[in-house]
């Protein structure tokens, strides 16, 4: 049945993540981006929301994790900062992965580390340093030895990856695409040093290196039974739409006032129909983002296919807020391309979350 | 809690709706060669069977909502370009229905009434309505004069509803609304509009030369009031632009389908081809308007129709659907190449329909100002 209608509960969650974004991650985004890493104060306060323990937490999706909750929340995030949303949906995507696909074993073995008082990064392992990078076509391998594999391949763009203690690394094995748990000390893994990217500097986004890495058949992920890398794909797309979102609110809330103060030519800018109507088609695209995001979201939730939905969702979101950002600078003037404001790094942010891949998942 | 899919009511009821898609298919091009004539108000095909509108009404606490599930089938006869029966609700008729007394109610409820606002020189702007009502004081009857033009349904309707300003008062002539029927003095028709599309679309111009009207007609609706009506009715054309925006969108994805082109989901931007590429956007803008139009519709469902309560919901629908069937019309004739420009196919005729939704039912522009004032603010004066 169709309906808009959110719970008690989450809009209470809502609210509370709100907040706690605007007050704590918003004034930590500038510092993130200039020093390219999130300072460990801020990691641990994402951790203190319990939005990625929760991952972790078995049920339906009232008692358990819920990928519509996840999306309310991740956008909340956003709104305040791109990258320190990111910082909280890397690990939530490795832990999903685990808990929703993983054999009993893996989950009684890896769930628990995500489970204590300290922030703890793990993070999915899929992009390749390729130019026109496509999720169907990975380099990568997994080639079946002995009981085992043998991993070779080269990730990029691996978010906290000099944090992480595991990797769920995406592989091409036996004709198909595969996912391997990697903790990070094996023997044959290299994590690069971050070399900065255009946007999401927070992240210190990196490289890895697998070079003959032995993996266990235990370690393949959902043992005998494999796993679906296509739903991995799925939440990932749904979560960067989810992000794009917020991110994108983030962007028109910060114009708006600024827009009704600015004069120019005797008329704050707000009261010009080029600048007004552009506010409108922002905040009417931000609008359709959400619920198109909130559509795959539901459909991962209730283990419906979600392939379209999120590729739709993901692909208009990425569209959408390439051009809000953008609009946002041209707003701002020359104000939009100064660093004393943050609508140049959320142009960087906007470029860099939009081609994304398999990075945080919902 | 948030869900996407529909009932096994709603999943009856648009499927009753879709088997009859390709009836209408059949007839659409006589109709738009013939637009002098105005289709049957029931096609024999049809006839005999259960309108999908009759099926809604009688499952409909088994539906998404009598708002949503409606929009929905508004879409698909949208879908299926003729309209094998005439909808027999105007939007004078729904006015009066909120804003008449009990008698007018019971005289002009069950007729069916047009909206007359457009004028040569009043479309967007109301304001610049020059239309008058005068009264005569030994008669107490009310003296119209005015052109009306773009009047949809009216060919067909029994009656009008007609905006116009009446004696000033204080130095200004307020908004008025009465009942014209068919056949009063002074109401001279001017027949079909010429229009590039939608030529089936019953729109007919007038013109009310010292039209007499008794007191009875004029029904207490001004400015606001009349506008409220808008409100239901802005995400329904989104919906109707969107239905003719898919019928494009399938059958392109049929011919390019044909030519061993077909999306796939799964992998990223780089391994599509441009024309999937393009094909995969417009599928996300046809959804993303359609969403945004179903959250509009869920909130009427939730809030009440004339609660005024969707007013800014309402004009977000109305811009993306317009957007949305403008960018989709175009680009899948661009996608489908020369062969689409032949009367042979109906995509060159969709092509012309899908261009007035972001025009009538107020204009993208009109529904921007509306969010705009709402988002920023600000009073029409202060964002004109």
């Amino acid at each position: 049945m169709i309906s808009f209608e959110l719970s008690e509960e989450q809009r209470v969650a809502q609210a509370t993540i709100g907040a706690f974004a605007r007050s704590v991650l918003r004034p930590a985004a500038r510092e993130a981006d200039q020093s390219s890493r999130v300072d460990p104060a801020t990691l641990q306060a994402i951790w203190s929301t319990e939005i990625i323990q929760a991952q972790a937490i078995e049920g339906d999706a009232t008692t358990g994790r819920s990928p519509v909750m996840n999306a309310l929340l991740l956008e909340e995030l956003a709104a305040a900062d791109a990258t320190l949303a990111l910082a909280a949906a890397v690990p939530m995507a490795f832990v999903q992965a685990i808990a929703d696909q993983g054999s009993r074993r893996q989950r009684e073995l890896l769930l628990p580390l995500f489970a204590g008082d300290r922030f703890t990064a793990a993070a999915i392992a899929l992009m390749e340093p390729q130019f026109q990078f496509d999720v169907t076509a990975l380099a990568t391998s997994a080639e079946r030895s002995g009981d085992g594999y043998l991993l070779r391949g080269r990730k990029s763009l691996v978010p906290l990856a000099g944090d992480c203690s595991h990797f769920l690394v995406v592989a091409q094995s036996d004709g198909a695409a595969d996912a391997f748990i990697i903790p990070r000390d094996t023997a044959g893994v290299r994590v690069d040093a971050a070399k900065g990217t255009l946007g999401l500097r927070g992240l210190a986004m990196a490289d890895v290196e697998f070079d003959g890495v032995l993996v266990p058949a235990t370690m393949r992920l959902g043992e005998h039974n494999g796993c679906d890398v296509q739903r991995i794909v799925d939440a990932a797309r749904t979560g960067i739409a989810a992000i794009l979102t917020g991110m994108s609110r983030g962007v028109l809330e910060y114009c708006v006032p600024y827009l009704k103060e600015r004069v120019v030519h005797g008329v704050p800018l707000a009261r010009k129909q080029v600048i007004a109507f552009r506010l409108a088609d922002m905040h009417i695209e931000v609008e359709a983002m959400r619920w198109m995001s909130w559509r795959a979201a539901s459909e991962l939730e209730s283990k419906r296919p979600a392939t379209r939905s999120a590729q739709l969702a993901y692909t208009y979101a990425a569209t959408q807020a390439m051009s809000i950002a953008d609009e946002g600078v041209q707003a701002f003037g020359g104000h939009g391309f100064v660093r004393a404001h943050p609508i140049e790094m959320w142009y960087r942010n906007a470029r860099s979350l939009s081609v994304l891949e398999g990075v945080g998942g919902i | 809690m948030v869900d996407f899919s529909l009932t096994g009511a709603d999943e009856r009821i648009l499927q009753a709706a879709r088997e009859e898609a390709v009836i209408g298919h059949r007839h659409a091009r006589y109709y738009d060669k013939h637009e002098d004539e105005l289709p049957p108000s029931v096609f024999p095909e049809v006839a005999d069977k259960q309108s999908p509108h009759d099926l809604a009404l009688e499952l409909k606490d088994q539906t998404s909502g009598p708002a949503i599930i409606d929009v929905l089938l508004h879409l698909e006869e949208s879908y299926a370009d003729t309209r094998l029966r005439r909808t027999r609700t105007g939007l004078g008729q729904m006015i009066v229905n909120y804003a008449g007394t009990p008698e007018q109610i019971a005289l002009f409820g069950r007729k069916e009434l047009s909206i007359a606002l457009t004028e040569p020189g009043a479309g967007s702007d109301p304001a610049a309505i020059r239309g008058t009502a005068t009264r005569d004081a030994q008669t107490g009857e009310w003296i119209l004069n005015g052109e009306k033009i773009y009047c949809s349904g009216f060919g067909g309707a029994d009656g009008v509803l007609v905006l116009v300003r009446g004696p000033a008062e204080n130095g200004v002539r307020p908004f008025m609304a009465f009942v014209v029927e068919k056949g009063a003095p002074g109401l001279k028709m001017l027949g079909q509009v010429k229009k590039m599309g939608i030529r089936s679309w019953d729109t007919e111009d007038f013109v009310l030369q010292d039209c007499r009207v008794p007191e009875f007609n004029r029904i207490d609706a001004d400015f606001k009031k009349t506008m409220i009506v808008f409100n239901g009715t802005r995400p329904m054309v989104a919906a109707f632009g969107l239905g003719v925006a898919r019928a494009l969108l399938d059958f392109a994805r049929e011919k390019l389908g044909e030519r061993g082109i077909a999306l796939r989901y799964e992998s990223g931007s780089a391994l599509r081809s441009a024309t999937q590429d393009r094909l995969l956007r417009l599928e996300a803008l046809y959804d993303a308007a359609l969403l945004t139009i179903l959250r509009c519709k869920w909130l009427e469902d939730r809030d009440g129709r004339h609660s005024g309560a969707t007013k800014v919901e309402a004009s977000m629908a109305k811009a993306i659907g317009g957007k949305a069937a403008r960018r989709i019309s175009q680009e899948c004739l661009d996608l489908l190449g020369p062969l689409a420009l032949s009367e042979d196919f109906l995509a060159e005729k969709w092509f012309r329909d899908a261009r007035i939704f972001d025009i009538f039912e107020g204009a993208g522009e009109i529904n921007r100002l509306i969010v705009a004032r709402w988002l920023l603010g600000y009073s029409a004066r202060e964002l004109a």
